[in-house]
């Protein structure tokens, strides 16, 4: 017993004594991430991380000078770590919307992410919101997308089904269940439309509504002004040399989805 | 095997090798923890002072009955963030709780509770007599409970403590959600990579499977041992 009590005394001063001490100047920038939404973020085999805004984070961090790290959080969780100052900005695809901005502060842009209708190249319907009068949508449960088909869609006369994933989705789009699914737009066309099966599918233009955000920026505490400068610059600087532009070309292909 | 881990997990084993270290690491440390609480606690249950007794049945009442995900969270972020306020008024640097000092804290601190009632139940259940003799035999507080209160409790206690530990690993899996890189967030990882969630998944399902195996063997040849000098009723 004595060396038990012994061994559990010296773990307790251990865990307690975890402490980690910051800079006050940014000479690190701790970015949260959670890397499970390729191609913009997930884990290697190796247990890196790879993915579009991984590379713009860390170029962004060379352009000014300071060091990166990642730090892997859980999507949900992103604000209040953010707030419990676990990491100093949230690098992970996170959508600007109102709610958020009530919490936390935003970068300027990292890129656009529209909601559009995906249908059949065929279709005569999917460029306005009004055509989709009487058709099966799907949208993905607890998105932003099926915030706005079932506040808007629904009143337009359209059949709004929710699912679990995105992947279904497609498979109810493919086998006929569904005539559109309203979604991110490059998601879709990262994951389906330049895909085999996709081959059939197009998609219409960008929805514009105010439920519907567009820019994907950086998240930051509402009190560190000087570190949204400081990321802003870096932004800023990326784009100038060109950095932003072999970056997207490696992830998107020809898209433009800092402008589109 | 190497080929294994090479091809047959796109590259993903020794990720998942490490989540697994991860997990049992979590586990044992979680493990010590909440025995040393749970006899604490289960002392001071029994004690006659209130002074013990009070505090010992609020914590046992109060961590049963709150869910292991809202405690995780509750200490993670919002002792995080009250911890912060108090540097900062105190003017010191930010002092920070890492995930899994926060994942084994949590986590002994919740099934501590629970082995605290195992605990209590055990020594309930070991005849007073055994003690009173003990005393009328001179021996010291610390031999007493050695010699005569451990073995017997643990006889009945084991049975109660193999079932926390199984839940305990398998809670471990809520650590993930602050970010440690346990087995089953390895799986997550590499099931979105890959595409392949279902194969991860299951994958680490195994890994447990495994692992509760093992204990349980463990768990067989403890009771043997405590049980030494007990005729096994017919079963």
């Amino acid at each position: 017993m004595t060396f038990k009590r012994i061994r559990l005394g010296a773990l307790l001063f251990s865990l307690c004594a975890t402490a980690a001490v910051q800079a006050k100047e940014w000479t690190e920038i701790r970015f949260g991430v959670f890397p499970q939404y390729p191609p913009f973020e997930s884990v290697a085999a190796d247990g890196s991380l790879q993915g579009f805004d991984i590379e713009l984070g860390n170029a962004i961090c060379t352009k000014l000078q300071v060091k990166c790290t990642w730090v892997h959080n859980e999507f949900d969780g992103m604000i209040p770590a953010l707030r419990a100052r676990k990491f100093d900005a949230i690098m992970s695809s996170m959508a600007v919307t109102p709610a958020r901005l009530k919490q936390i502060a935003f970068s300027d842009r990292l890129y656009l992410s529209p909601t559009s209708v995906i249908v059949r190249k065929s279709a005569d319907f999917g460029d306005t919101p009004e055509s989709l009068k009487g058709k099966q949508i799907g949208v993905l449960q607890g998105s932003l997308q099926e915030a706005y088909a079932r506040a808007k869609l629904s009143q337009l006369g359209a059949q709004v089904k929710a699912y679990q994933s995105q992947d279904q989705n497609y498979a109810d789009l493919l086998n006929g269940r569904l005539d559109a699914t309203v979604t991110d737009k490059l998601e879709a066309q990262l994951n389906f439309l330049t895909k085999p099966e996709g081959a059939n599918f197009k998609s219409g233009p960008a929805i514009k509504d105010p439920t519907l955000p567009l820019d994907i920026a950086i998240g930051l505490r509402t009190t560190d002004t000087e570190l949204k400068a400081l990321l802003d610059k870096g932004i800023a600087a990326i784009h100038a040399d060109g950095t932003y532009a072999l970056i997207q070309k490696k992830y998107v292909g020809e898209l433009d989805i800092y402008n589109e | 095997m190497n080929d294994f881990f090479s091809n047959g997990l796109q590259g993903f084993g020794p990720m998942l090798v490490q989540g697994t270290w991860m997990t049992v690491k979590l586990a044992l440390l979680a493990l010590a923890l909440s025995l040393f609480l749970g006899l604490l606690g289960a002392c001071a249950k029994l004690s006659r002072s209130p002074l013990l007794r009070v505090p010992a049945t609020l914590y046992t009442t109060l961590i049963r009955s709150v869910p292991d995900l809202v405690l995780i969270l509750l200490l993670f972020y919002s002792l995080q963030i009250w911890l912060n306020d108090l540097t900062e008024s105190l003017g010191w640097d930010y002092v920070e709780i890492d995930p899994f000092s926060a994942g084994v804290l949590t986590l002994g601190f919740i099934y501590g509770a629970y082995f605290t009632e195992n605990f209590r139940g055990a020594i309930l259940s070991v005849p007073a007599g055994q003690l009173e003799a003990a005393t009328a035999y001179g021996l010291s507080r610390s031999q007493r409970f050695r010699l005569v209160l451990f073995p017997q409790l643990m006889r009945f206690a084991l049975p109660g403590l193999g079932n926390n530990w199984l839940v305990l690993l398998k809670s471990t899996a809520l650590v993930s959600i602050i970010g440690l890189a346990d087995l089953v967030k390895a799986a997550q990882n590499a099931g979105k990579t890959t595409n392949e969630m279902l194969f991860f998944l299951s994958i680490a399902g195994l890994v447990y499977l495994l692992i509760t195996t093992l204990s349980n063997c463990l768990l067989k040849y403890l009771e043997r041992r405590y049980n030494n000098g007990i005729r096994e009723l017919a079963r």
